[in-house]
């Protein structure tokens, strides 16, 4: 096997995402600071409070694991984020929640029903930047200081942190992370005020993402140009969250109408811009799998969890999307090597047979995933058909 | 079914909210009532699994439910409520604070007739135990999302042997990234991703007491 390199892991992965063939199933573990701070003893809330620290530990893993072929990268700073992320409170370790506990979002009402007339006359971009002082409890001028403050400090570390990945050889996959309408609104208004309002008033709710989604594709984009992610040190990409408007939540006729055509306005967009979409599925997505279909052919990422059944999204699918997924948190914190390296080697069989995979961890690895596992399942990837 | 029971199947809301007030205003036994939204809730349970409804009909049937039981129950009479069809002690375990499924299935749960401790989220071992003790629940019901919450999960079992209390006991478990492997590892006599299902479980549980 040829020593590998930046090109040949970022020809694997295009590869993989364009449909066509390679000399192996590619990898890509999602882990951010979490794992690799538990697994070095820094507490989560440490990562809190010097972010770097956890940064550092998630590098150290990455060598320690003997690495993967792509690296999913945050380039988002907070004035971007407010724009593509919902709305919530966040329980920060340290501050909200103990020093050593999961960072968690509380599933409550920010956003009232009020709010929906707002949106629809001033665009979301801008009902954000009045909606978001007052949520924090400043003033307009004070919010814009402190947010344009962290900004210029997250930036910094954003580029540090991706020359580190340059210096590995390493390409990166990343650019900005855009909830859904669908999504945003559901993790803003609360799950259940939500399908409330989809039951009582699906007209406004209507207008509503109608009026949201080109600001979230328009700010999505510059976030992508702005990242400098291009070939060869990278794919630009933007990785579109999606929950809460499959099979899981809701019937397929509101994913018909709610979340299908807004999806579809995202990806075409994204693509005509030569970003690649990743399609983040948490949650049972099975019954909307044939829908994936009217999306354009080798051109996106469909990324599982372990809920939604990726072997029948493979039979669905195959020829059409790159699959990526899906071993999941439970087998990754509990489960043997031997368990997970025998779960990769179906995957592999299976949904890498017709090419087009990449082989990950459901959703994101895991607090207390074990080393051992997740180096099973890079040593199965890396070992197993490679020719 | 009667009027109020297919109202309530069919997602009514209006219209529950109104036959309610006009059977309460004409001065109909409460617990006819309650049994005729409880049909509806049964309906809409069978719905679910013929996946002709799904997770939102549960939820929104849910929300109906519960404000059709607050303006009912506080007419039912203290011994008039009958017993309960079983007692669950309910919660999100300690470190996770999700709540949606875990207050669903409390929903479907009080609609089944059943009595349910919920004691929230971010519930420590020793809450369990005590609420257990104090009402003589013969089921533990634990929610969880996130990875750490298997540990705080098996802690509680643990805690439930050492108090002499797992054969008094069914546990049952529930959360989006449970499985038959987590369920062995926590030492739970039952497990479950979907609320609907982790209500028959508790009835089974309940028929196995009885």
């Amino acid at each position: 096997m040829n020593e590998d390199n930046l090109i040949s892991r970022l020809a694997r992965v295009q590869s993989a995402i364009t449909l066509g063939t390679s000399d192996r199933t590619p990898i890509s573990l999602v882990m951010d600071y979490k794992f690799p701070c538990r697994h070095k003893g820094i507490t989560q809330g440490e990562h809190f409070r010097n972010q770097s620290r956890g940064f550092h530990a998630l590098l150290e893993i990455f060598d320690e694991l003997g690495g993967w072929d792509i690296a999913f990268t945050d380039t988002m700073t907070t004035p971007i984020r407010n724009i593509l992320e919902a709305p919530m409170v966040i329980k920060v370790p340290g501050k909200d929640i103990p020093d050593d506990d999961v960072i968690q979002w509380e599933e409550t009402e920010v956003l009232k029903q009020g709010d929906y007339d707002r949106i629809i006359e001033l665009g979301w971009k801008k009902f954000i930047a009045d909606f978001y002082p007052r949520f924090r409890g400043w003033g307009t001028a004070e919010y814009q200081r402190r947010v344009e403050q962290k900004a210029g400090l997250e930036l910094t570390s954003i580029r540090a942190f991706n020359k580190q990945w340059e210096q590995r050889g390493i390409p990166i996959l990343g650019g900005a992370g855009p909830f859904s309408p669908l999504m945003m609104l559901s993790c803003s208004r609360s799950m259940t005020k939500f399908m409330l309002d989809i039951h009582r008033t699906p007209d406004k709710v209507k207008a509503v993402m109608d009026a949201m989604v080109s600001d979230i594709i328009s700010v999505t984009i510059q976030s992508v140009k702005d990242s400098g992610i291009e070939p060869p040190m990278g794919i630009p990409a933007a990785l579109i969250v999606l929950e809460r408007g499959g099979c899981g939540y809701f019937p397929v006729k509101v994913f018909e109408r709610f979340e299908l055509p807004y999806l579809k306005q995202m990806v075409e967009a994204f693509v005509a811009e030569g970003i690649t979409p990743i399609l983040h599925f948490d949650q049972d997505w099975t019954l909307n799998l044939p829908y994936l279909k009217e999306l354009p052919r080798g051109k996106c990422i469909a990324q599982f969890d372990s809920t939604t059944d990726i072997f029948k999204a493979n039979e669905i699918l195959r020829d059409h999307i790159c699959i990526m997924g899906d071993v999941s948190a439970s087998l990754l914190s509990l489960g043997t090597p031997d368990e997970v390296a025998n779960y990769c080697k179906k995957l592999i069989d299976v949904v890498g047979e017709s090419e087009g995979f990449i082989l990950g961890v459901g959703c994101s690895v895991p607090v207390d995933a074990k080393f051992e596992n997740l180096k099973a399942m890079i040593d199965t990837a890396k070992t197993y058909r490679a020719h | 079914m009667s009027k109020l029971s297919t109202a309530l199947a069919n997602l009514e809301e209006e219209k529950v909210r109104t036959l309610v007030e006009q059977r309460v205003n004409a001065g109909s036994e409460p617990m006819s009532i309650v049994n005729e939204l409880r049909q509806g809730m049964d309906t809409v349970g069978e719905r679910y699994k013929s996946k002709e409804y799904f997770l939102s009909e549960l939820i929104i049937s849910g929300e109906i439910f519960k404000e059709a039981m607050a303006v009912v129950e506080p007419l039912l009479k203290a011994g008039k409520k009958g017993e309960p069809l079983g007692r669950i002690v309910l919660g999100t375990v300690k470190g996770d604070i999700h709540n949606i499924g875990k207050d669903i299935v409390a929903t479907l749960l009080t609609a089944a007739g059943f009595e349910v401790y919920d004691l929230g989220v971010d519930v420590k071992t020793n809450m369990f135990i005590d609420k257990l003790v104090r009402t003589n629940a013969p089921i533990l019901g634990m929610s969880g999302l996130l990875t750490p919450s298997f540990q705080s999960m098996k802690q509680t079992v643990d805690a439930l042997k050492e108090a002499g209390l797992r054969d008094k006991v069914k546990v049952i478990i529930g959360g989006g990234i449970v499985t038959e492997q987590v369920g062995k590892y926590v030492g739970a006599d039952a497990f479950t991703s979907d609320a609907a299902e982790g209500v028959e479980i508790c009835k089974k549980f309940v028929g196995a007491l009885n």
